[in-house]
């Protein structure tokens, strides 16, 4: 394993730069995770925040993260060509190790509101995914990566989504990020083991892990249980320090290791003192499991052939589907009245496999998307 | 990595400020 960087999420928001200073004032952030796309209403980034930018970049230690490009809209939007002009001129002006987007598509009629949620593993999907990835190499022309999902409405489709990131990948050489509290969500949410989840993974194409915390959700629909979420607003659990000590030593070709947490959840003292000790536990996890005198600086996920993108795909039927879900999604009172406009809707007895939704897991979705449609 | 303290600085007035 090639020495491995021990990095956070750093945006521009007074309460995660604060809690990340004082690691920076001891010179242990090794790289930083930028958000390129989320600052879309800010009219000018700080000199200051770019030359901190800048500083990373020129020791090719910063990476970036996208969160709206919506990699599986049936449809090719205008605000994702946007999108990628954005892309291809922040690459310009930075160099980026690599880029990252979520999988899923976005809720929300808005492009930059709604949540990634997943979409049936189809023929389709996978071509519109992989043309989607296409694009984004040809904008940048860095290795591009995807991060595994936290949301997931059956055990089916938590199965078969490591399987699937690896077709998709495939054609672009891209590399996964492991985000360990999305598996941490999984685990619990489907009652699966650790050990028969990682094994559905392919390790070999994780060159970055995510870790970082969440919330429990009560479910009206399944009293008895708790459904983790993706919340990113507390500190990281134990469960997934054991995780990340379970899965570091596994993926060959790792790079980073990103800790994560939003500004709302860094907003007391008390809370920036967890975040500055997570980091120190991380980075001894991270420590123990790197070869410091391996500074190998090839780049083993770049495209092993040029890549030919013509007219975007797209699937109207899909984004038509798409459209229905989150209308259903964002407008239900309940996920009572969700389930029985899914039934009803062009969904049902379809590759989306509602009938095998957990209803725990509509109930959830309803409230992710409720939530960001705001 | 090491920043130097005019960055660092300019950080915690930009933190400040944001």
């Amino acid at each position: 394993m090639p020495k491995v960087l021990s990095a956070v999420a750093c945006n521009l928001d007074a309460n995660i730069l604060a809690a990340c200073l004082p690691l920076m004032e001891e010179s242990r952030i090794e790289a930083i995770e930028w958000s390129f796309d989320a600052l879309y209403k800010v009219k000018e980034v700080p000199a200051w925040f770019r030359e901190l930018l800048t500083t990373f970049s020129n020791e090719k230690r910063l990476i970036g993260h996208g969160v709206f490009f919506s990699l599986f809209s049936g449809k090719w939007l205008p605000e994702q060509e946007n999108w990628l002009k954005h892309l291809e001129q922040t690459a310009a002006e930075f160099q980026f190790d690599h880029i990252t987007e979520h999988f899923g598509f976005m809720t929300g009629k808005d492009f930059h509101r709604g949540a990634p949620l997943n979409i049936p593993y189809t023929t389709a999907t996978l071509n519109i995914g992989r043309d989607r990835l296409k694009r984004i190499y040809e904008a940048c022309k860095r290795p591009v990566g995807l991060e595994n999902l936290a949301f997931s409405y059956s055990l089916d489709e938590v199965k078969r989504h490591g399987a699937f990131l690896e077709q998709l990948l495939e054609p672009v050489n891209g590399f996964i990020i492991l985000d360990l509290h999305n598996l941490y969500c999984q685990l619990q949410n489907f009652n699966i083991s650790f050990d028969e989840m990682i094994a559905l993974y392919p390790l070999d194409r994780v060159r970055e892990i995510h870790i970082s915390g969440g919330s429990w959700d009560d479910s009206a629909a399944a009293p008895d249980r708790s459904i983790r979420r993706d919340t990113h607003d507390d500190t990281v659990p134990p469960e997934v320090f054991q995780l990340l000590e379970m899965t570091i030593a596994r993926c060959p070709h790792l790079k980073y290791v990103v800790l994560e947490q939003l500004g709302n959840g860094l907003v007391t003292e008390e809370s920036k003192r967890c975040f500055y000790d997570d980091f120190l536990q991380m980075e001894e996890i991270v420590r123990k499991n790197s070869d410091e005198n391996d500074a190998d600086s090839s780049d083993p996920f770049l495209p092993l052939s040029s890549l030919l993108t013509g007219t975007a795909v797209e699937d109207m039927t899909l984004y038509q589907q798409q459209l229905e879900l989150s209308a259903i999604l964002e407008s239900s009172a309940s996920y009572t009245e969700a389930m029985h406009a899914l039934r009803q809707s062009s969904l049902a007895n379809s590759d989306w496999r509602i009938e095998q939704w957990e209803p725990y897991m509509i109930e959830t979705a309803v409230k992710i998307a409720q939530k960001w449609k705001k | 990595m090491k920043l130097s303290k005019s960055l660092l600085s300019a950080i915690l007035i930009g933190i400040a400020i944001q």
